[in-house]
């Protein structure tokens, strides 16, 4: 299991990295954390004449907490790094909580948030998580930057609409209404593996009835998605079993998943609407102050 | 035992003033190299000039090999040689294991396919180049044209022998095999409750860390093989090895250096073993293959793949009265060497009457030719299959009769004034604690309370369950027993050769090999204990075909038991002949000296001796002893031991589980066992045994499973898919240890390694049945699967 | 031919100039080019952590990072721990709690330990299952080598803890 051979391209700065990706005209890949990459290569399922490694764009590291409350990540943020950032877990504990089921430690010491989004793995948690939160994604290419919905960017189950010379840079979280209450639920066989399937939701109790209410889920669609009609369910009346069946319902509804070796569809169905409704208990519970009794 | 020496001293409060050894908690010997990455595995061995061998292995299940075209390899820069099995022939004769049990058909081992392959994953050419990496690069430039055959993937269709894989054995048939005892019709006819089905264990592998490695070197000038392996059975290699090249056993040494585990994947003669030396036969070169992960998950010998009917007849009481058993066993594309393809199917009926009383028995067993990885040996072979069938439907007649499981089993235990019982399939229990394993685990869970406590966790709406089983295994067995049904070789034996140098220093040489398993600590604590030294003084010498006449290596928990059988007759006799040599140089009576801790020395006075002074005096001091003494009380012994029959082993197990209705994943709140190994060794290295089968019964019992498409495709070709536990799903363990007393074979020691294994598949499934109500009849149990059956 | 690349890397406090293929893993690095074979490849895809080790403190799976990529990075290899004759403490602990078998796993293990512990993983049986969750044993049933980490931890005390080590569940899978 050794990678075929490639040329070595140690980038220093995103304008370097995007020269060194355009000049391969498609056959250079970028390497960040390489923890989903090197896996490819060492099965040799993929053969790049070139890595562009970024892992020397310092710039790209870091998390700036903005001044309206949300964060600006840069795309080299190691997974470690997301799961111990205080600004993280004050302003986006879902997010914390998703880091928790991220692989193990000496892969999260390596991966990368942009590695993971640009490798869009339908059961991978950060995906999810841009998905959620409305995220932005700056991206670098030849003519220049442009930004992209969360929601666009991922285009099949490990496809994104990166052109071959494009580079993610940053991601932007707008601020979540403060406080709010938030549940993440995910299911897999093994700890750290990818999931089958994961629920996490995030809402505010404004006067008893649940409001700013976003639901995402993964693992049951070639892409992790938002589910507009589950929201709705919820959205403006208080969480009760009621509205949490359903939301779940419309989460089943919605979703078409798919089936491999660890799940059917119809198992991956039932599963993800379990985990809504789990999310969503957790949810209410934390945004009515509840939360001691949150599982 | 005739063969023990009449040597043990007559003064029993020397012995109980001697330090205990054998039972001592002594830390690893192995440890200090282990735990600083200064071990040597065969991945690690680098020689002059060493050429780095990679191989080309079929993507089809069956079909034929209608060209090869190696051009474009061997442009490759860098390639020194590329194989195909045609540059094979006249330089090996591939070994064919041959069984004189009922109804076998052998087929060979090939070095490389030839003319057609058989399995996925199956070595069709062999690349030899300078590196790893471009062995890999060149081998994917090698051209196969392939006509595909019919794939027949489910061994219940292939018994129908309209494909067959191996046209020359005239059947896909390899075993068909019956066991039989008393009027099993009369039984069922007189039953109270029968209960029974289909019962499934799905494919496994046993994935040791370290996968397996093999380094060649031959040595033109002495014409002398040197084949460094990961295996088990180095004896076996060298051996075999010695026939397919036509070479004497003293010119080919087998060594198995430090090896990751094993836990049976590592007990056959494979393909790439064969070709390594034969290029390295070719080339005058040293050449080295490591297997990588996905090679493992298509090369290596498979296991557990079975599909059992059976029946259990019981009457009002909840007594046994008689079993009925069809076996299907997916062997795979070839019978292994040496093992054959009857190995584990037939072990399936030899102990799925496990440890009960069993009046009537009827079973059929039938070994099946697939076009998949081979079947071969994983720890336990058979019998958690076995047990997880046999304690399904102990738990399903105990339901139908209305009893207590435990109660159950305690009604249909073989009791202690039963010993020796002869079982259903012939197999005979020799005195072992059935009873007192399966008191001292509901003792150590407190079964009642937790009973009780069960039903209130239910009351409150979760799915909790109790599972409770026992089983019984045979270990270290002796030349009267085939380790594996008719089968070519003599597994009853291992000889140690113990000896004081010149310089005083002991060696003690095993024809046995460790994989992991700790026998440098724990024969050196034998043979200290025996021969009076310390565990310090004695260097463990294994896995070296060189150092002994005749070994075969670990396997079918035999090493403690025959090795350490070995070590205890050589070291007393060693013992035996120091004191003697002593005495005469301290004018005393053998029978006033005493040896301790490598101390030899008069009781009462201040007279003694060091070993060392003992061996100066022996070898060096000419004139201090008669000559006949360095002509006939040799400071050396090399004794063999033969258990003869095998030495039973047993344990019950307790596994308190809960199922999450939602995902369906299956958590184990609680796990107890408690097994029977005899006279302990080491109780660390005991446990540690334990606590290792038990933590892979965890993975076969909730995650593993070798799965292929109905093509011969194997869908599970990485960790990724193919699930092994981690230190999450295994749960802690409560493992306590039964020795009861075994006076038969010479030490007491009875045979351990296998046992967690095949208690746990069943304890775990017993348990989620009671959880959910439900009757489990396959493993792995999977969400999935406890989904569907639940009703959605 | 794809011309082999410079690198400068400092392995166990020495410092080794060498030229490497791009694509060779940093683990075939260690063990041919620099014959610290104390690291071992287990899968080559992740998933089993025998291959864990040190690179600029942190552990990292050797087998899904390249040589080139550890160009002028300190690296730590189970041969940087202590040797047969003087033992580490968290190797001693292993040793003392029968916390290896076959001892393929353990220098990955023991990377992986020493990283869980400089970075505050709490001193409780399910955290330490959860950090060690990366690694792969196929001997020991783990209960072992938990007890040794654990009896490790206590050892080390608070100040065991590397100074950036945040009190932060390292490991802790839901």
């Amino acid at each position: 299991m050794k990678p075929p051979p490639f040329t070595y391209v140690a980038a220093t700065s995103v304008a370097e990295a995007v020269a060194a990706l355009a000049a391969h005209d498609g056959e250079a890949k970028v390497i960040a954390g390489g923890q989903s990459l090197v896996p490819m290569l060492n099965f040799r399922l993929l053969a790049p004449a070139a890595l562009v490694d970024i892992n020397g764009i310092r710039e790209l590291d870091f998390v700036d907490a903005t001044a309206d409350g949300g964060l600006r990540i840069g795309a080299l943020t190691r997974h470690y790094t997301l799961l111990t950032s205080p600004d993280v877990a004050e302003r986006f504990p879902v997010l914390g909580e998703a880091m928790r089921h991220v692989a193990h430690l000496a892969i999260r010491n390596r991966g990368t948030i942009g590695g993971s989004l640009s490798h869009a793995d339908p059961a991978a948690e950060l995906p999810m998580m841009v998905t959620l939160l409305d995220a932005t994604l700056t991206v670098a290419g030849p003519g220049g930057e442009r930004q992209l919905a969360a929601a666009d960017f991922f285009d099949g189950a490990l496809t994104t609409v990166l052109a071959e010379d494009e580079l993610l840079t940053t991601i932007t979280l707008p601020p979540l209404p403060q406080p709010h209450g938030w549940g993440f639920h995910e299911f897999a066989q093994r700890a750290g593996d990818f999931a089958l399937a994961a629920a996490a939701v995030v809402l505010t109790a404004d006067d008893g009835a649940a409001a700013n209410v976003r639901l995402a889920v993964m693992g049951v669609d070639e892409n992790p998605s938002r589910i507009a009609a589950a929201e709705a369910a919820l959205v403006g009346q208080p969480v009760s079993d009621d509205t949490i069946a359903a939301a779940a319902a419309a989460v089943r509804e919605a979703v078409d998943p798919p089936e491999d070796l660890h799940g059917s569809a119809t198992y991956r169905r039932h599963l993800v609407g379990g985990l809504v409704e789990r999310a969503i208990r957790d949810a209410w519970a934390r945004a009515t102050g509840n939360a001691g009794g949150a599982a | 035992m005739d063969n023990l020496p009449e040597d043990l001293p007559a003064d029993l409060n020397l012995m109980e003033m001697r330090p205990k050894i054998i039972g001592a908690r002594v830390q690893r010997v192995e440890d200090p190299r282990l735990l600083t990455g200064t071990g040597q595995y065969t991945a690690d061995i680098k020689l002059p000039n060493m050429a780095h061998l990679a191989f080309r292995r079929s993507e089809m299940a069956h079909a034929t090999i209608d060209n090869i075209d190696v051009s474009a390899a061997l442009a490759v820069p860098g390639v020194i040689a590329v194989y195909t099995a045609e540059d094979f022939y006249g330089q090996i004769t591939p070994p064919r294991a041959e069984s004189k049990t009922e109804g076998f058909h052998s087929t060979p081992i090939l070095p490389l396919a030839d003319g057609k392959v058989r399995h996925v994953g199956e070595v069709v050419v062999a690349v030899v180049a300078e590196s790893r990496y471009i062995a890999e690069d060149a081998a994917e430039h090698i051209e196969i044209d392939f006509t595909p055959l019919p794939v027949i993937a489910d061994p219940r269709e292939a018994v129908k022998n309209e494909v067959l894989l191996h046209d020359d054995a005239g059947t896909n048939v390899l075993v068909d095999r019956t066991f039989g005892r008393g009027e099993v019709d009369d039984a069922f006819s007189q039953a109270a409750h029968i209960v029974g089905g289909d019962f499934r264990t799905t494919r496994k592998t046993a994935s040791p860390i370290e996968a397996r490695a093999a380094v060649c070197e031959w040595d033109r000038g002495r014409r002398t093989l040197t084949l460094w392996s990961a295996t088990q059975v180095p004896g076996v290699i060298r051996d075999t090895i010695g026939d397919v090249f036509g070479l004497s056993g003293s010119h080919v040494r087998v060594i198995a250096p430090d090896v990751g585990g094993g836990f049976g994947c590592k007990t056959c003669l494979y393909p790439e073993e064969m070709v390594a030396c034969a290029a390295a036969i070719k080339l005058g070169q040293p050449v080295k293959w490591v297997s990588d992960r996905m090679e493992d998950l298509v090369g290596t010998n498979q296991a557990f793949d079975e599909y059992v009917h059976a029946e259990l007849a019981v009457d009002a009481e909840g007594h046994i009265l008689g079993l009925r058993a069809d076996v299907v066993g997916d062997s795979g594309a070839y019978s292994i060497y040496p093992w054959t393809a009857a190995l584990e199917p037939v072990q399936v009926i030899s102990f799925l009457p496990g440890p009960y009383r069993m009046p009537a028995y009827a079973a059929r067993t039938r070994a099946v030719a697939t076009p998949k990885t081979p079947l071969g040996a994983y720890r336990g072979i058979g019998r958690p299959t076995a047990t997880f069938v046999m304690e399904r439907l102990v738990d399903l007649a105990a339901r139908a009769a209305g009893i207590d499981p435990v109660e159950m089993r305690r009604r249909n235990l073989v009791q202690p004034h039963e010993f020796p019982y002869r079982t259903g399939s012939g197999l005979v229990w020799d005195r072992v604690g059935f009873i007192e394993s399966l008191d001292a685990v509901t003792d150590s869970i407190g079964y009642d309370d937790l009973r009780a406590e069960q039903l209130k966790m239910r009351e409150a709406g979760r799915k909790v369950g109790l599972g409770v089983v026992c089983y019984a295994e045979l270990g270290g067995i002796g030349s009267r027993i085939a380790v594996a049904p008719g089968m070519p070789i003599n597994t009853g034996v291992e000889t140690a050769n113990i000896r004081i140098d010149a310089t005083g220093a002991i060696t003690a040489n095993f024809g046995t090999a460790s994989n992991g398993q700790g026998l440098e600590t724990t024969l050196a604590q034998v043979v200290a204990e025996e021969l009076g030294c310390r565990v310090e003084d004695v260097e463990i010498r294994h896995g070296d075909t060189s150092l002994m006449a005749h070994g075969s290596g670990s396997y079918a928990s035999r090493s403690a038991v025959l090795a350490g059988g070995a070590a205890t007759v050589s070291a007393r006799e060693v013992r035996a002949n120091v004191l003697k040599v002593a005495a005469m140089i301290m004018e005393v009576a053998e029978s006033d000296i005493d040896m301790v801790g490598s101390r030899i020395y008069v009781p009462g006075t201040d007279r003694e001796m060091t070993l060392k002074q003992v061996a100066h005096t022996y070898y060096q001091e000419m004139g201090r002893l008669p000559k006949e003494v360095r002509e006939e009380v040799p400071l050396e012994s090399t004794r063999s031991f033969d258990p003869y029959l095998g030495t039973a082993a047993c344990a019950s197990h307790a596994a308190l589980v809960e199922v999450d209705p939602v995902t369906w994943g299956v958590k184990i709140l609680k796990y107890a066992a408690a097994e029977d190994c005899g006279r302990i060794i080491n109780p660390d290295v005991a446990d540690g045994q334990m606590r290792g089968g038990i933590a892979q019964g965890v993975g076969v019992a909730l995650l593993e499973e070798i799965i292929h498409d109905e093509d011969g495709q194997i869908l599970t070709a990485s960790l990724v898919d193919y699930v092994l536990p981690s230190a999450v799903e295994v749960p802690i363990m409560d493992v306590m240890h039964v020795e009861s007393e075994n006076p038969d074979n010479g030490t007491g020691f009875r045979g351990l390694g296998e046992g967690g294994i095949i208690g746990a598949p069943a304890a775990i499934a017993n348990a989620i049945a009671d959880a959910l109500d439900i009757d489990i009849r396959e493993i792995p149990i999977t969400p999935e699967k406890l989904f569907r059956q639940t009703g959605n | 031919m794809i011309p082999k690349v410079p690198i400068t890397v400092t392995v166990n406090g020495r410092t080794y100039e060498r030229e490497v293929p791009p694509r060779l893993h940093l683990a075939d690095f260690l063990r041919e080019d620099l014959h610290l074979t104390g690291t071992h490849v287990g899968c080559e895809h992740g998933i089993c952590g025998a291959c864990t080790i040190l690179l600029n403190g942190d552990s990292v799976r050797s087998c899904l990072t390249f040589a080139v990529q550890a160009n002028g990075a300190e690296i730590t290899t189970v041969e940087g721990l202590g040797t047969p004759d003087d033992l580490s403490p968290l190797q001693q602990a292993f040793r003392e709690h029968h916390a290896l078998q076959c001892g393929f796993c353990t220098p990955g293990m023991l990377m992986s330990t020493i990283d869980l512990m400089q970075k505050g993983t709490p001193a409780t049986e399910e955290a330490v299952r959860g950090a060690l969750s990366g690694n792969l044993c196929r001997c020991t049933g783990y209960e072992n080598i938990v007890r040794a980490v654990l009896a490790a931890m206590e050892a080390a005390g608070p100040e065991g803890k590397a100074a950036e080590g945040t009190e932060n569940e390292a490991g802790a899978n839901g």
